[in-house]
């Protein structure tokens, strides 16, 4: 039994012509324009595409660098971090001085600056501003410890006394948390304030389709003439790593934050597409719990971290992209000691150490690692065969993130990895949190207590002549390098893949951009 | 019983399943390790800080009290705030249904169209040529996982042809049309597969039905055969299978709309279990469990409407 049925051949031929003709003059598309390499161009959309989501706008209490990367295009410190990542340079003040005993610094507020409501800053911004982020418990009023009080004498100066002499001053000013609001949020609540920020920097706010996308457009009343050049910015959050290329290739996004490395090369070679690795102050760790056995003993430590090779790391994890590291701090920072030892690939020395440890035949432990963070998994997996030598069996624990984060922070964990970057271009935030037991972070959750570390940790805040601070921290890199309090596995850039049309893109070693340079050639 | 009657009382099952489902969710997403000050406060995190974050959520409570004020406020509507983003989970759950919602039915749409003349072509030509290359085509498409059909589609169509955009939701209904083409396709090809085995197989067991040789001894053309008398009484299976999947794919829509880079609600619900933001999973999961139900009711209502023979007794 058979029936011709030509109604349903037609009808699926006239489906799909008409649909693809129909849906192809629907809404409109867009394909990159190909660069040329003229001067700076007005104008255009720049869409940066990401892994992440920001968090919020509120600039005392917010952590996660998605957030703190798009407030930084609205809101300006009186300092900012230089391009080299190791200094800063006058932003919002043109300069400052300081008094005999090193405790009065007085500063000199830019001309002309104004918010992008079109109404002038003052000193009683500044002010307010400082004073809320030094209110912040919950955020980073810990940055401001060394700051007594805050004056505004007149309307471009603004007077910061400090209850001792403190080194990192203008560092810890560049960070986002002192950048200038108008005083009173402008009138507004501070929630309503943060909905809908305002600042001085070269971008405004536009929309934030939470989890979705984030706009700013320029900012009229912007200081610097001319700048930016781009009408506007789009944030657009895009899980996966695949896609955000296709993007990029496609023409819908002209940034790729953070491609996967395993992309790194093919993107080098892409037409169209220019891969930038910009040096960062990211390092990764592996850290060891000192309240569990038997990592107190200073031999197990050291044992592991003898074991372990870093240069395979590099080129397993990071696709070559990036080099072993020798201490805690990072190449970008300010006294980082490029000839501190740290505990390099040496297996025989690493069986000596776990021979003189209290547990010389090895031992079982647990490496605790995020389940879907490829990455840690690859490190872990590499770190259970290196370790086997020496007679350590690691059970490898995959939770999901957020699990595996509370149980670092709460020390509930043997062994597991973290990372840092800088917030401030100097070592002193970074070192305290290290080393410092009492800062509240428990030594970057490590327990790990030498109160020698400690101490040269607290002269170092104070300490204000380079060459002294220089030595302190130098021994400092060299303790905890031979304290192995937890062991130093690399340093990685910062890879950001752009259209080739995208110019003066660049970003800090601490991880912020200034878009007011960037533009979109023709 | 009649129409209006069912409708009602289907929608009074409601009650009992969302307060179920809030029960469940609850107890789960708060009995599971995590804490979402880690999310906030990444590697800051001091005990001083998370306590802060805990009464200001008010996650220093008993769970029972925690749950209690949920219920409270959801009875005025309330579904809460995020933790993470500080926003009413409402708004944050409203502003992304549209786009799952686009999804899901375009992707049924779409599925209908390719499955219907497909179930047809086959069974019009049992164990014929044209019968096998139906039935074994789509099982390519049930073989590849939704996100490798998503890239092929995505390389042939946007970036190749540059028919359509690469991902995005698009804006206006000619820019959702356009750029949900893609991910709704995907779907679909998963989709179909099913629904033509389904509907197939019941258009030959009408085929084979006394009324239809009747119709046929009758003189009735095939093409209106097949349509009023073969198709309207096959399709009532299918459209049980369609609606059953279309249930699945209220929460299963995540990596259609991850590939597509769709702002939809699959992906809220994935991240914020990983940000542990309980409020939100709480209100997704309502939303999804609410959605579930009124598929499987209007899936229902749509037997009356195809087969007047089907009574609500139930």
């Amino acid at each position: 039994m058979t029936h011709r049925i030509t109604a349903a051949r037609t009808l699926i031929a006239g489906v799909a012509v008409t649909a693809l003709a129909v849906l192809a003059g629907c809404g409109s598309g867009g394909a990159a324009s190909p660069g040329t390499s003229s001067g700076p161009v007005h104008g255009g959309n720049l869409v940066i595409a990401r892994t992440i989501d920001s968090q919020s706008m509120n600039n005392t209490t917010v952590f996660d660098n998605e957030s703190i990367w798009i407030f930084e295009q609205i809101y300006q410190p009186l300092y900012t971090v230089s391009n080299d990542g190791k200094g800063v340079i006058p932003d919002l003040a043109t300069g400052y001085t300081v008094s005999a005993d090193k405790k009065t610094y007085t500063f000199t507020l830019r001309k002309g600056v104004k918010f992008s409501t079109g109404k002038p800053m003052t000193s009683a911004d500044v002010k307010f501003s400082i004073d809320q982020s030094r209110a912040a418990a919950k955020g980073w009023g810990y940055i401001d410890t060394a700051i007594k009080s805050v004056a505004a004498p007149t309307p471009s100066t603004v007077v910061i006394n400090l209850k001792f002499p403190w080194a990192p001053l203008l560092a810890d000013l560049s960070l986002f948390s002192n950048d200038v609001l108008p005083a009173n949020y402008g009138g507004q609540t501070e929630t309503a304030f943060y909905n809908h920020p305002i600042g001085t920097g070269p971008f405004k706010w536009d929309y934030w389709h939470k989890g979705s996308a984030l706009k700013l457009v320029r900012n009229p009343y912007y200081w610097q003439p001319g700048k930016p050049y781009l009408n506007s910015v789009t944030w657009t959050y895009v899980g996966s790593d695949n896609t955000r290329q296709l993007q990029l290739k496609g023409g819908q996004a002209q940034v790729d934050e953070f491609p996967a490395w395993s992309t790194v090369s093919t993107l080098k070679s892409t037409t169209g597409v220019t891969m930038n690795l910009f040096n960062s102050t990211r390092t990764d760790y592996l850290a060891f719990n000192e309240k569990r056995k038997p990592f107190q003993d200073v031999h197990v430590r050291r044992a592991i971290s003898l074991a372990i090779n870093r240069a395979a790391l590099v080129k397993a994890i990071l696709f070559g992209n990036g080099t072993p590291a020798n201490s805690f701090m990072p190449p970008q920072v300010p006294f980082y000691q490029k000839a501190t030892p740290g505990l390099q690939y040496n297996l025989t020395q690493a069986k000596k150490e776990l021979a003189a440890s209290s547990v010389p035949h090895g031992f079982s432990t647990t490496l605790l690692v995020s389940a879907g963070n490829s990455d840690q998994i690859t490190t872990a997996t590499i770190m259970q065969a290196e370790l086997k030598p020496l007679g350590i069996k690691i059970n490898i624990q995959q939770l999901d993130p957020n699990t595996a984060t509370t149980n670092f922070q709460s020390l509930n964990y043997d062994m597991t990895f973290s990372y840092w970057t800088m917030d401030i271009p100097d070592p002193d935030e970074l070192v305290t949190f290290s080393v410092d037991p009492a800062a509240g972070s428990k030594s970057f959750f490590t327990a790990y207590d030498n109160p020698t570390v400690v101490k040269d940790a607290h002269a170092a805040e104070q300490t204000l002549a380079t060459s002294a601070r220089q030595t302190l921290y130098n021994t400092i890199q060299d303790d905890a390098a031979q304290d192995a309090f937890m062991a130093f596995l690399y340093y990685s850039p910062y890879a950001y893949a752009t259209t080739s049309n995208v110019r003066g893109f660049f970003v800090t070693p601490l991880g912020n951009y200034h878009l007011e340079n960037t533009y979109l050639s023709k | 019983m009649g129409r209006m009657s069912f409708v009602f009382r289907r929608l009074l099952l409601l009650v009992p399943v969302a307060v179920g489902v809030t029960i469940v969710v609850f107890f789960m997403v708060h009995l599971i390790p995590g804490d979402p000050a880690a999310t906030i406060l990444g590697v800051h995190a001091t005990p001083q800080r998370i306590a802060i974050l805990h009464r200001q959520w008010g996650l220093n409570r008993p769970l029972l009290s925690q749950y209690w004020l949920f219920l409270d406020r959801l009875f005025h509507g309330d579904l809460g705030q995020s933790l993470i983003y500080g926003q009413s989970a409402a708004t944050l759950i409203s502003a992304r249904l549209p786009a799952t919602l686009w999804l899901i039915i375009y992707a049924a749409v779409l599925a209908t169209i390719i499955s219907v003349p497909l179930a047809m072509i086959a069974a019009s030509r049992k164990d014929g040529v044209r019968d096998h290359l139906v039935r074994v085509v789509p099982l390519l498409g049930l073989g590849m996982p939704p996100f490798w059909v998503g890239l092929l589609l995505q390389l042939a169509l946007a970036l190749t042809l540059h028919i359509f955009p690469v991902t995005g939701y698009g804006a206006g209904i000619g820019g959702h049309l356009r750029s949900m083409f893609l991910p709704s396709l995907t779907v679909a090809i998963a989709l179909s597969p099913v629904v033509i085995r389904s509907l197939r197989a019941s258009m030959l067991g009408v085929l084979g039905a006394d009324y239809i040789t009747t119709a046929r001894s009758k003189g009735i053309p095939g093409r209106r055969l097949f349509v009023r008398h073969v198709l309207r009484n096959a399709v009532i299976p299918a459209v049980t299978v369609l609606g059953i999947n279309i249930g699945f794919l209220i929460g299963g829509t995540l990596i259609v709309e991850n590939v597509f880079a769709v702002p939809g609600i699959g992906q809220l619900m994935i991240n914020s279990i990983f940000q542990r933001d309980f409020p939100v999973v709480q209100g997704v999961t309502l939303v999804f469990g609410v959605l579930v139900v009124l598929v499987n009711l209007l899936t229902d209502i749509a037997y009356a409407a195809l087969d007047p023979r089907v009574r609500f007794d139930r």
